[in-house]
Formats: structure tokens, sequence, C-alpha cells
């Protein structure tokens, strides 16, 4: 069953044509790792899925349901976003972090939200950091608190976008290992990234964004071992060597 | 010799004075702090409707605060004063002297509080509002849980600084004739001829209040600092 369809999305900045006409359908427990150049729209992309930019034309469609402009908090709550940044809010404590979006956006008791905020963080293996604030944690700490956070939404698919490109790159691996998990249990997924590593192996499909288009797109083998598109070609070139 | 004599006794007679009127000034302090408390309380409300108001997509509604905000900062509290209390009976609204003077300070530093807000507001960085929206929280529930806590701590300085102002701008209600500190020294003054010990007496009396709330608000803002590293 398809979790994610998106048909012929555009979205212009300005007169700028960032996104041209993609098409892309996700499947349940399906993982997706996105990959391009900078500047390609891959950014662009997931923030359109959760509607944090507005399209400008094409339909997506969440869980089989057209999304509109009207009913995205309750679209956000089935999308759960992973920032390159993290945005904890600094002002909570790890666990009340965690705890926030259960309590506020879907009105759970505080009792059960921190029970979950509880299991989530010994999920990410973090659970002795529970009352400290964000601010002590160092970054890769800060992004397994971020995934916590957004799994106590319960979302059916979860955004990644660059999760790991503002860590030091010894704290890559805790945050990886965290999503390998994830992928492991079946959670779909999309992830931008530029770790080719990692998505070859915990992806089912990658995609190659070029200039706002699909590209290419195929399985890690087809892509990392096989690539066609003569783009691709340049772009794997310069990454890996 | 003469000099010195002259000098001891002079303070001597200073002191006695400053003595003596010290515990006369008790009502008008009183008077002063009730009017910084509610003209603050008060402020600070207006200032944080003021600011969210302006951040909604209402143009008009962002028209309407931006003319407040250039009238209040564009003339004098003072004016401002006086048509409340002398102005606005010729329209036919009579309010009496200590609302008056309540409504106009309010008004006054509400206008400067909003924009303390709306400076500390946009200082938030944008991915806290996305985190938040994307929990799918709606933008009042991200305004209410993420960013006005995080804007709140910022603004503590600069609204310190304002809460002094208004403190000491409080001792312009005596023109409306609220017998507050300022007044009182004023007739205290004109009764006894003997200006420079009482004036003195008032100058301690609000340097007492502004270090007050300094203290108190250092106070409040090392507790905010708890979750900095
Ligand atoms: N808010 C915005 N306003 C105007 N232009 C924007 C905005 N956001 C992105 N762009 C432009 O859209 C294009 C695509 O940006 P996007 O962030 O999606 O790229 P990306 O593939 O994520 O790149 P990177 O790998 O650097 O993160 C770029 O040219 C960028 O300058
Ligand atoms: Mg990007």
């Amino acid at each position: 069953m398809s979790m994610i369809e998106i048909k012929n999305l555009h979205k212009y900045f300005g007169e700028l044509e960032v996104l041209r006409g993609i098409d892309l359908t996700v499947d349940e427990s399906e993982v997706v790792c996105l990959i391009g150049s900078s500047g390609s729209g891959k950014s662009t992309l997931l923030r359109c899925i959760n509607f944090l930019e507005e399209k400008n034309e094409g339909e997506i469609y969440i869980d089989g349901q057209l999304v509109t402009s009207k009913d995205i908090n309750n679209i956000r709550q089935k999308v759960g976003m992973v920032f390159q940044r993290f945005n904890l809010f600094p002002h909570m404590t790890v666990i009340q972090n965690v705890m926030e979006g259960p309590i506020t956006v879907k009105k759970m008791a505080k009792k059960e939200a921190r029970d979950l905020a509880m299991a989530l963080l010994e999920k990410v293996n973090l659970l002795d950091k529970a009352d400290e604030y964000p601010a002590m944690l160092s970054g890769g700490q800060q992004q397994r608190v971020a995934i916590a956070r957004s799994l106590a939404m319960e979302p059916k698919v979860i955004l990644f976008d660059e999760p790991t490109s503002a860590l030091d790159p010894e704290l890559v691996g805790e945050v990886l290992g965290v999503m390998n998990d994830l992928a492991k249990e079946g959670r779909t997924m999309i992830i931008v990234t530029h770790e080719m590593g990692f998505a070859k192996e915990v992806a089912d499909r990658v995609i190659f964004i070029h200039d706002g288009q699909i590209a290419e797109e195929g399985t890690p083998e087809d892509i990392f071992d096989r690539p066609e598109n003569e783009r691709l070609q340049n772009f794997l070139g310069q990454i890996l060597v | 010799m003469d000099a010195i004599i002259n000098l001891a006794n002079n303070s001597i007679e200073f002191f006695k004075t400053v003595v003596e009127f010290a515990p006369k000034f008790i009502p008008g302090v009183i008077l002063t702090l009730q009017l910084a408390f509610f003209s603050i309380i008060l402020g600070m409300i207006i200032g944080l409707v003021v600011a969210v108001l302006k951040l909604t997509k209402y143009k008009w509604l962002k028209k309407i605060m931006n003319v407040y905000i250039t009238i209040v900062r564009g003339t004098p509290l003072l004016l401002q004063l006086y048509f409340i209390f002398y102005g606005l009976p010729s329209l036919g609204i009579m309010i009496d002297s200590f609302p008056s003077a309540i409504i106009a300070l309010a008004l006054h530093n509400g206008a400067y509080i909003s924009e303390i807000f709306r400076g500390s507001i946009e200082s938030i960085d944008y991915g806290q509002r996305e985190a938040a929206r994307s929990l799918g929280m709606t933008k009042w529930q991200a305004m209410k849980r993420v960013v006005l806590p995080q804007a709140f701590k910022r603004s503590v300085p600069a609204l310190g600084n304002q809460f002094i102002i208004a403190v000491k701008d409080s001792s312009l209600a005596s023109v409306i004739t609220i017998t507050e500190t300022m007044l009182l020294a004023r007739q205290f003054g004109a009764a006894t001829f003997n200006v420079f010990p009482i004036y003195f007496t008032a100058g301690v009396y609000y340097l007492i209040i502004t270090m007050g709330l300094t203290k108190i608000l250092s106070m409040v803002e090392q507790k905010l600092k708890v979750n900095e590293r």
C-alpha cells in the first residue's frame, strides 16, 4: 500500500522553479533516500510533503488521503520531521521535548506522555539524559532526542533532512544507528542524506534529484554500482572521490 | 573656622529636615509604587497583545497597532496624560485622576513593551516554529508553547529597563493632581522654602525603588539562565 503519493509537484520561489514536476510514491515500510547536489530541491521536496512550504501545483496523498491546506495540522501529526539543526526546544528538558507533542497536540495525559517519552528515550539510548536541557547535550545526543520527539507523535512517515550534516564525524554513527533500527522496525522514512554508505545499507530505493526533477531512481545497487544518468555519474564521482 | 562651623550647622539642619520629612513622603511613595505597579502590569498585557496581534495575518490589525505605537512614541507622555484627564471630558468621557494616570501610563508603557516583545519574538530561530508546527501544533500553540516562553526570557533585560523608566515616568502623574512623591516634594518645598533636603529625600526614595527593582530583575534573569550552557 502506498503511504505517500506525490503527483506532478511544482514549487516556485518567485520566478525560480525549484521543483519541476515530481512524481513519487513511497510504500508502507519503505525507506527512500534522496540524494543530489546542493540546491537541487531535496529540502524543498521534504518541506512540501508536510506543508512547511506551500506547493504551487500538484497533489499529495498521505495514507490514501488527499492533503489540502485545511487539514495540515492533522497531516503533520502523521508526518514526522527531523531537521539538520535538531531544533529542540531549548527551554524544555529532554523529556519535556519528547512529551510536548503528545500533550499539546494529542491532549495526552501527562503520566501517559511521560511513560511514552521514557520508552522512546530508552530506545534512542538517552534515558540518563531525560532531565537535562538540550544545551547540555552533544549534537549526536540532541539529534537522537529530536528523533524521539518526532516518534512520540507516532507518525506514519518520518522525513529526515540531512540529519547528520551538522554533526562532528565521530557523532554521525550513533544517529545513523538509531535510524537503522527504525528502518528495521519497518518505519516508512524519506531521508535526504550525503552519507552514501548509509544510503546503500538502509535504503530500499535511492532517488537522485537533479534540478528539481527525479533524474534517476532505483535500488542502491542500481544507483551506486550501475548509474546511467550522466549527472548522477558526475555527482557520485565528486562525492566518492 | 567660621566656614567649617557654618557647614556643620547647615549639614545638621539638612539632615534634620530629611529625617523630619522622610516619613511624610510615605503616602506619596505608596502612590508612586501603585502607579508603577499597575502601569507595568497593564503595560505588559497590552504589550503582549499588541505584539501578537502584529504577527497575525490581518494587515489592518497590524496597521492599527502601528498607529497606536507611532502616536505613543511620537508625543510627550505629559501630553498623553493631559489628553486623557483634561481632553477626554470635552468628548463627554470623564475619568478620575488615578485611573486616568494608570490608563495613560499603561498605554505608554504598552507601546514600548510591545516593541520589546516583537523584537524578541522575531529573534527566535524560525526553526523553532517549524519544529513545533511539524509536530502538528497550530500556529497559536507553537506561539504559546515554544516561541513566547523563549522570547519572554530574551526580553527580560530590556523589560527591566522599561520598568525603571516606568517608575520615573510615574512622577508625571503629578500634573493631573495625583499627590505622588514628586508632587509632595513640590508641596513640602513650597511650604518650607527648604527645597534641597526635600528633593534629596524624594531622590533617595526613587533610588531605593529602582535599585530594588534592578535587584529583583537580576534575580529573575539568573533563575531563567538555568537551561543555558
Ligand atoms: N525560502 C526560500 N526562498 C527562496 N529560495 C529558496 C528558498 N528555499 C530554497 N530556495 C532555493 O531553492 C533551491 C532548492 O533549495 P533546497 O534547499 O531545496 O536545495 P537542497 O537540494 O536541499 O540543497 P542542499 O543540499 O544545499 O540542502 C535553491 O536554489 C535555493 O536557493
Ligand atoms: Mg537541503
